[in-house]
């Protein structure tokens, strides 16, 4: 028996308006573009739905209730999960449906689909929490499997997720990592005794994610007879095929008009007509096999581009500059303590910002391979760091704030303290009641 | 291959960047094989081993010299009078207007193409045009014509010069293929002139990619006292748009006043921009440094801290590319030429004097970005090499002469 392990992505970042030096210190609103450009989150939020997360949760739907064994996993980002309720909560519904079946798990992850891990462990474990917190309101379950921000990994985190009682985490199936060994089944993470990785088969992930509809594919159009025959040939070699990919591949990142949604339909059922390979959620899958070896992975593995990196956020000046300038504030915020500063900050640690800033291309020649809402990726950065310096000053002015009124309440503790002492002497009592009242 | 071209300038007589584009993709292309045979309108001195005609139309015809002081470009106006360096350096108007030296241009140019034996014709900008066409008509040589501006960048606007106007339009219809330095330009001559987009191929300048020296930096006091310094440098006309750099100026010192703005170049808006200045009240945070060339220039170009480009209408522009040789950050216009090539340029609708000064503001204040976009764009300078440009051209030429079109 063959295991698919299906996991789809859901997310959209809080996209940085124009924001121009001119607006430091007068305008604290730095998500709330309204014009027809794609920085206009809610005309993104509305469009995606329309595209994509409402037919393919119809898609969805309609296997579950067709086919009992069927089953995957969801990601959702927190940040995803708010704008959902702000601008398309009929989508929330509709996912609130589809887990409800409790065939659909849903995995762990840091709320703002940030990069805190490497940055700021403190401040990863409270997005962690304010994630599962939010997991549970809203859908009633608490994850189990944990994913990071672009599949990002490495040991540290790993143990991380063991020391936090999570049963396993999600990486991505590297060959240089894995050298002669296969992603198709599970392994237990150097430094970790119970928890084991699940390794995403990046090839045939890629043929749905990626190669779907290029036309210039040798394999266009791919059909789910054809896609079931490849995933058939892995029989005796590997007992669980992870399939990761981005929910918005269906009919986001592959139109409609590529055939996408018929593909999704049509599959589970071509792949489980012969009874020789059946469905499983990421726990269950754990849960049935065991680890085959180690894995060791000192450096941060992610899901991205050839190098399967960080260096699409963080490898140019610009974009470690503006991730240094975020985390460098993080003891500030956390002191001044106002809410809307903190939600402010980490709405600001998305990887998308970083990810906007990204100048690789230059060098593949690739520039489709970014999609970005800005005009360049100099833009990108000139509009998050005018919105970082206003969120300093602010920060810096609260402060202030809190050291005034810090030294207030210390004046109001010493007259507190004054008057005790002066208790037992009647009329000095009444002259500081006098001057205090 | 032989290739009759004309051009109207050479270095190293002092010339716009019509001259330099020609110096640097004929040197390129007599490096691929190609025997350049170069003719100038007149004599003038040359470092270059190609061959050069003069059709010395000046000295045939002999015209009243006027010593002038404004140095508008030759070329403005199809009415205005003729402007020439003499060998000494001083600047003479002749009594001649543009137009006139044009048609003689092309007299002459028909007597050489009878002399001369070649196998294509090349001719840059409309006051090579006729040359070009003259040549053709007497040889039956296949024509290419190359569009460095067209009388609608030289207006900035749809109040065009009639004259060049006309010229145009039949050069471009005689041509056997155009080329124009940017897809910006070919959009204006597909829009504008009715040109069959098929004829016309797009081939971007190039420029010098090796490292500039050094020199003695310049504005050292102001340096000194921590201000930032922005760079405008090129002609003060209408189509360069150095009204809006004023007016950007004017919005960053708002915000910031340790900024200041350097505006170097003559040109007939001068008077405007200067009273423009006054009337802002920038005298105290805008320079005006005069027309620079050669080292001092380079000096300026290495001093500063970012150059701005704000060209409401810009068929290439070299200054952006010259000023990363020298290690300084661009911000340029996107109806320029030259965006179409940097993708490690800031870049700004010309109109948009917010976002002009939005960005000026961005990379005085963070470092990291003016550090970047000079690593980067100098990285990129490397692969906007003329010889990149002369490998188009020669695919062109060989295209131009293919006798007989195989069919793959």
């Amino acid at each position: 028996m063959l295991t698919i392990c299906p996991y789809f992505h859901v997310h959209q970042p809080h996209r940085v308006k124009r924001y121009r030096v001119f607006d430091i210190g007068n305008d604290s609103e730095y998500f709330n573009a309204s014009d027809e450009t794609d920085l206009n989150n809610g005309r993104i939020v509305r469009k995606v739905a329309e595209k994509s997360y409402i037919p393919t949760n119809k898609v969805l739907k309609e296997l579950l209730d067709t086919h009992p064994e069927f089953r995957f996993a969801l990601s959702f980002s927190g940040t995803v999960l708010d704008q959902f309720e702000m601008y398309a909560p009929e989508v929330l519904e509709s996912f609130q449906e589809i887990v409800a079946t409790g065939r659909v798990e849903i995995l762990a992850d840091t709320y703002y689909h940030s990069l805190a891990f490497f940055y700021s462990v403190p401040e990863f474990e409270r997005q962690v929490a304010k994630h599962q917190q939010r997991i549970h309101e809203l859908f009633g379950v608490t994850p189990r499997v944990f994913r990071n921000t672009e599949l990002s990994y490495n040991n540290d985190l790993a143990k991380w997720c063991e020391d936090n009682g999570y049963l396993g985490i999600m990486a991505e199936g590297w060959d240089p990592i894995l050298e002669w060994r296969s992603p198709n089944f599970l392994y237990t993470p150097t430094g970790c005794s119970n928890i084991k990785v699940l390794l995403k088969n990046y090839r045939l992930s890629d043929d749905i994610a990626f190669r779907f509809g290029n036309r210039e594919w040798a394999s266009f159009p791919l059909a789910a007879e054809t896609y079931t025959e490849w995933v058939r040939s892995h029989h005796g070699n590997g007992n669980t095929i992870n399939l990761f990919m981005d929910y918005e591949t269906f009919g986001e990142h592959q139109w409609e008009d590529t055939g996408i949604f018929q593909f999704l339909g049509a599959l589970p059922g071509m792949l489980m007509q012969e009874g020789d390979i059946t469905f499983k959620t990421p726990s269950e899958t754990i849960n049935e096999y065991d680890s085959v070896g180690e894995l060791d992975v000192p450096h941060i593995l992610t899901w991205a581009d050839t190098d399967r990196d960080l260096t699409a956020w963080i490898g140019n000046d610009i974009q470690k500059d503006a991730i240094h300038k975020t985390y460098e504030l993080e003891k500030d915020v956390m002191r001044a303590g106002d809410p809307a500063l903190i939600e402010a900050w980490r709405k600001l640690q998305t990887s998308d910002h970083f990810y906007y800033m990204c100048t690789k291309w230059s060098n593949d020649g690739d520039v489709h391979a970014y999609f970005s809402p800005y005009e360049s990726p100099y833009d990108a950065y000139i509009a998050f760091m005018n919105a970082m310096s206003d969120l300093q000053l602010r920060v810096t002015e609260a402060l202030k704030r809190r050291h005034v009124e810090a030294e207030q309440s210390l004046w109001e503790q010493f007259v507190v303290w004054l008057k005790k002492r002066c208790a037992r002497l009647p009329f000095i009592n009444r002259r500081i009641h006098t001057h205090t009242s | 291959m032989r290739i009759l071209t004309f051009g109207w300038e050479f270095p190293p007589v002092n010339v716009g960047g019509l001259g330099k584009a020609c110096q640097g993709l004929t040197a390129e292309l007599m490096m691929q094989g190609a025997e350049v045979v170069f003719v100038l309108p007149r004599t003038q001195s040359v470092d270059s081993s190609m061959r050069f005609i003069f059709a010395d139309i000046g000295s045939q015809h002999p015209a009243k010299l006027y010593e002038i002081d404004s140095p508008l470009r030759p070329y403005q106006h199809a009415q205005s009078l003729l402007e020439v360096v003499t060998p000494d350096g001083r600047r003479v108007r002749l009594s001649r207007t543009v137009i006139e030296e044009v048609h003689r241009y092309a007299a002459k140019a028909a007597d050489i193409a009878k002399q001369e034996t070649f196998d294509l014709i090349h001719a840059h900008d409309w006051v090579s045009y006729l040359a070009g066409i003259a040549a053709k008509r007497v040889s039956g040589k296949k024509l290419i014509l190359h569009v460095h501006a067209t009388s609608y960048d030289q207006a900035a606007s749809d109040c065009v010069d009639s004259d060049i106007c006309a010229i145009e339009y039949a050069a471009f219809r005689e041509a056997d293929c155009i080329v124009t330095v940017s897809q910006f330009t070919k959009n204006v001559i597909v829009d504008k002139h009715n040109v069959d987009p098929e004829k016309v191929e797009v081939v971007h300048n190039g420029n010098e990619v090796h490292a500039p020296p050094q020199h003695e930096p310049t504005l050292v006091a102001h340096r000194l006292e921590g201000k930032k310094i922005i760079l405008y440098h090129g002609r003060i006309t209408v189509q360069k748009g150095v009204d809006y750099f004023v007016r950007a100026a004017r919005r960053v010192v708002d915000t910031n006043p340790n900024v200041l703005f350097v505006i170097s170049g003559y040109g007939d808006m001068k008077p405007q921009i200067m009273h423009l200045v006054g009337e802002l009240g920038l005298s105290n945070h805008v320079l005006f440094a005069g027309e620079l060339w050669g080292v001092e220039r380079d000096r300026l170009y290495q001093s500063v801290d970012l150059l701005v480009m704000p060209s409401v209408s810009e068929p290439f522009g070299l200054v952006p590319l010259e000023a990363i040789q020298h290690g300084t950050p661009v911000l340029i216009s996107k109806q320029s030429g030259v965006s179409e090539v940097l993708a490690h340029a800031l870049k700004v609708d010309f109109w948009d004097i917010e976002e002009m000064a939005n960005k000026m503001l961005a990379v005085v204040t963070y470092g990291v970005l003016n550090q970047q976009l000079v690593s980067e764009s100098q990285k990129e300078l490397q692969t906007l090499s003329w010889r990149r440009a002369a490998d188009k051209v020669m695919t062109l030429y060989r295209r131009l002469l293919a006798w007989v079109t195989l069919r793959r």
